[in-house]
């Protein structure tokens, strides 16, 4: 596969704050990426960076195999691209805002465009200035989409969006994956990416923690396992079991979390008589925060560096 | 006290000491920069003014030499500059010399404070946040009102010292020493006109918003000074200036020893009653909703969708219209004041024989010449004034990061700024050509040759190109923001200069360093082609350089 996105070491400081460090990542064509992490965890200063809107201190990085700040208008000629936090123009409407990117793209497809507008609900006869955070995000996500991009590159797109849109606006990251078109998407939602995305990079403190496929990254995680037994619960016969942690008890119940291999738990279960027993696969969100939110100096993972 | 509360209070400590502990405290914070400008723009204002006037004018003949003069005058001149009072001590030559300058342009610093202290609080959303706290919204506006009014007081308190401080450094003859209650009758005038718009703009600003209340404000301020300006000359206005508060406050003229405290109480009453409207309606009327002032709308043609020159110039523009009728119609107003002038010379050669000192080829007698004197050099602050509001608008593409999303389209950033560069470069010519228009026009009404004053007002357009290039080189190399403050700086330090130089009879070079000295008189049609050569250096390789630079440095956000 070819890769469409490709850090090599990126790093970029802003003076004496951190910005990312070494950040490896690889997008392959046609997939769509999640970029995961919490506020402040180096997302933005990596897409800005791919953008060439703000210079690596080093490292580099490569779109559709050019670095980024050697031709980034070759780069941003088949891109799409919605920031974090934008302004546009005041005292232009919705309408006027959508053509004028148009036009600076040499024009697009009116069909296309109108649809974009309709799918999305938009007035486009109001001023910018007048509209709600989620139409200002609506009027944005046109922007990007409307010249159908080889790549979309959206920073928390689904900020201020209503459910109903939501659906609208990943039902066109579908469309776009299916025509072949790759998208690099950064939220902090994990279940917005664990919805839409092939594979996922976690970035926490400006580092890549992880990256995978979406449920390769689950799997890696653990299982919650709940075993109700008739009589006394046999913890000691589980505490000890290889991969298990967190061992509750109340009553006839006993609680465990399963890192790895679930099979020592269910032979040593096989041994006694159950009520039930239940195991359950997190969600990408449990896994994020059972990984990172206890811990604020957890060192890389295993997996941690290159996700081709 | 418990532990966990122990960091809590040295926090709330520490920010208190930092200004954090109530609204009032962080509104005073956040004035540190506009206090300072103020401060050092008066105390330079009045350093300046003592220091020429020791200089220039040391012996009681020469002072009454330039008393005579100032006396000569016609009306609408002793209008706009004041009446002509006491202009033999150093205190009332500093207030006739400067009310103009200080009562037209230090309010707009009062204007811009109080439009946005509520209102631009409630745009960003934070205003929501801060009227959910325990905090009452009337005590939110009162301690902001507060917080604004305890920086101009600071202000004035520090230029009343600076005022005693001239008296005694500068003063060469009896009567040159500024008393302390001339000096606090002057701080509170200057105050209270500081005062007056801003109140307007927070009364109104609940009601329409920041943009449309100091845009009111503004327009009032204008109206009011120009309505009391021109009362003399113009009957129409004579009707209606007692409205103006320029008008009750005229004959209030301390640092010439003339005091009328009680139009100082009128001017204050007004500004209680306009803050407490603003107060009643911020605690009655929805936080952030608004009134639509309507505007006319400018055609979908001048909206600039095709690219990012016409946009830039497009979104310029209405700033560029009102820059462009404002100076236009007060050039307007100007040229009927000139026959007046030429009578004036007329009549008194050895008046015009002075002038000819500073202008040795120019005619006094003529309508351009009379024009080149009452108009270029102040013309020439105000363009760059408007110049820098060009340019902070330029910058705003930056600053609210929609230049992401430009950038992101197929454009290099060297070719988004030199485009967007020239377009802010455009609405500058255009503003120009409304004062070259109303030039033109007020020549031409009193029977005069049109095309002169046409071309020469086109100064105006090099002027303010050439800073505008300044400033965007250095928007481009640093950031955004820097370049609208750099021009301001670039203006006020060529204003004190010319002043400074003249005034001290400095060497040729101190004055020559400011490029409003190099154009010659243009107005009457002699250009000095070394200061319009370097204004088109500056123009455009400002422009080319902060092109070179935007695309060095990282994007801000």
């Amino acid at each position: 596969m070819n890769a469409v996105i490709q850090t090599e070491k990126l790093t970029k400081s802003y003076g004496v704050h951190r910005g990312v460090v070494d950040v490896d990542l690889t997008v392959n064509e046609g997939e769509v990426f999640g970029f995961l992490g919490p506020n402040g965890a180096g997302k933005t200063t990596t897409i800005r960076t791919a953008l060439d809107l703000i210079r690596p201190t080093s490292g580099r990085v490569l779109v559709f195999g050019i670095e980024s700040s050697a031709d980034p208008v070759a780069i941003h000629r088949r891109i799409g691209y919605i920031p974090g936090e934008f302004t546009l123009y005041d005292r232009l409407t919705g309408g006027q805002t959508i053509q004028y990117f148009a036009n600076l793209r040499g024009g697009v497809d009116p069909a296309y465009q109108r649809s974009l507008i309709e799918r999305f609900d938009i007035d486009p006869r109001r001023k910018y200035k007048e509209l709600s955070k989620g139409n200002k995000q609506k009027i944005g996500l046109v922007v990007a989409l409307q010249h159908q991009p080889e790549l979309l590159i959206l920073d928390e797109p689904t900020s201020g969006l209503d459910p109903l849109v939501q659906q609208s606006f990943f039902e066109v990251v579908r469309e776009a994956q299916a025509a072949g078109r790759t998208v690099f998407l950064s939220s902090h939602i994990l279940s917005e990416v664990e919805r839409t995305c092939d594979r996922v990079a976690i970035i926490r403190d400006g580092r890549i923690v992880r990256t995978g496929r979406v449920e390769d990254l689950r799997d890696l995680a653990h299982h919650q396992v709940e075993l109700r037994f008739p009589g006394d619960v046999p913890v000691a016969a589980f505490a000890g079991l290889p991969g298990v942690s967190d061992v509750t008890s109340d009553d006839h119940t006993l609680r465990l979390r399963v890192s790895g291999p679930i099979t020592p738990v269910v032979q040593a279960a096989a041994g006694y008589d159950l009520l039930d027993f239940v195991s359950r696969e997190p969600t990408l969100e449990e896994t994020f925060l059972a990984e990172y939110a206890d811990d604020p100096t957890a060192p890389a993972s295993a997996d941690t560096g290159s996700a081709a | 006290m418990s532990a966990a509360a122990a960091p809590l209070t040295g926090a709330v400590l520490g920010g208190r000491a930092r200004g954090l502990g109530s609204v009032f405290a962080k509104t005073l914070r956040d004035s540190r920069r506009a206090i300072l400008i103020a401060t050092i723009f008066l105390a330079s204002v009045i350093l300046t003014g003592g220091a020429a006037m020791a200089t220039a004018f040391g012996t009681a003949a020469t002072r009454h030499e330039a008393a005579d003069l100032a006396a000569a005058m016609p009306p609408i001149l002793q209008g706009l500059l004041g009446p002509p009072v006491g202009l033999t001590s150093l205190g009332g030559f500093i207030e006739w010399r400067f009310y103009a300058v200080i009562a037209f342009f230090l309010p707009i610093w009062s204007i811009l404070a109080l439009s946005s202290t509520l209102a631009g609080e409630a745009d960003r959303g934070s205003l929501d946040i801060v009227a959910t706290t325990h905090l009452a919204r009337r005590r939110i506006a009162i301690e902001k009102l507060l917080g604004h009014l305890a920086a101009v007081a600071l202000t004035m308190v520090i230029t009343a010292v600076v005022l005693v401080l001239t008296g005694q450094a500068f003063g060469t003859l009896p009567g040159d020493a500024i008393p302390i209650d001339a000096a606090v009758g002057f701080v509170a005038l200057t105050g209270l006109l500081i005062l007056v718009p801003g109140a307007i703009a927070f009364a109104l600003s609940p009601l329409v918003g920041r943009g449309a209340s100091a845009g009111i404000a503004a327009a009032a301020m204008v109206a009011a000074y120009f309505l009391n300006a021109f009362r003399a000359s113009i009957p129409a206005f004579d009707v209606v200036a007692p409205a103006s508060w320029y008008a009750w406050t005229r004959g209030h003229i301390p640092l010439a020893g003339v005091f009328d405290w009680p139009s100082l109480l009128a001017a204050a009453a007004l500004i209680v009653v306009l803050l407490a409207v603003g107060v009643v309606l911020f605690d009655r009327r929805d936080i952030g909703i608004t009134v639509r002032v309507p505007t006319p709308r400018i055609p979908q043609s001048l909206l600039g969708l095709g690219g990012p020159l016409m946009r830039s110039f497009g979104e310029r523009l209405p700033t560029a219209l009102a820059w462009g009728l404002g100076i236009g119609l007060y050039v307007l107003i100007l040229t009927s004041a000139v026959p007046a002038l030429q009578d004036v010379f007329n009549k008194a050669p050895q008046l015009a024989e002075m002038l000819r000192l500073v202008y040795p080829d120019v005619d006094m007698t003529s309508f351009a010449g009379v024009l080149q004197l009452v108009f270029v050099d102040f013309g020439l602050i105000v363009m760059g004034i408007a110049a820098a509001t060009i340019v902070a608008g330029w910058a705003s593409d930056e600053s609210s990061g929609r230049l992401e999303v430009l950038l992101s389209a197929p454009i290099s950033r060297f070719a988004w700024m030199l485009r967007s560069g020239l377009g802010a470069l455009l609405a500058i010519v255009l503003i120009a050509t409304f004062i070259a228009a109303a030039a033109a026009l007020g020549a031409a009404s009193l029977g005069n040759d049109p095309v002169t004053p046409f071309i020469g007002s086109y100064v105006m357009a090099l002027y303010g190109t050439a800073l505008a290039g300044i400033g965007l080189a250095v928007g481009g190399i640093f950031r955004p923001a820097y370049g609208a403050a750099a021009i301001l700086a670039l203006t006020i330090l060529s204003f004190l200069d010319v002043i400074l130089a003249t005034a001290l009879k400095l060497p040729d070079w101190v004055a020559d360093l400011a490029l409003g000295a190099h154009y010659g008189k243009p107005v009457v049609g002699d250009w000095d082609v070394a200061g319009v050569v370097a204004s088109l250096v500056l123009a455009v390789g400002g422009l080319v350089v902060g092109a070179v630079g935007l695309s060095r440095r990282d994007v801000r956000v």
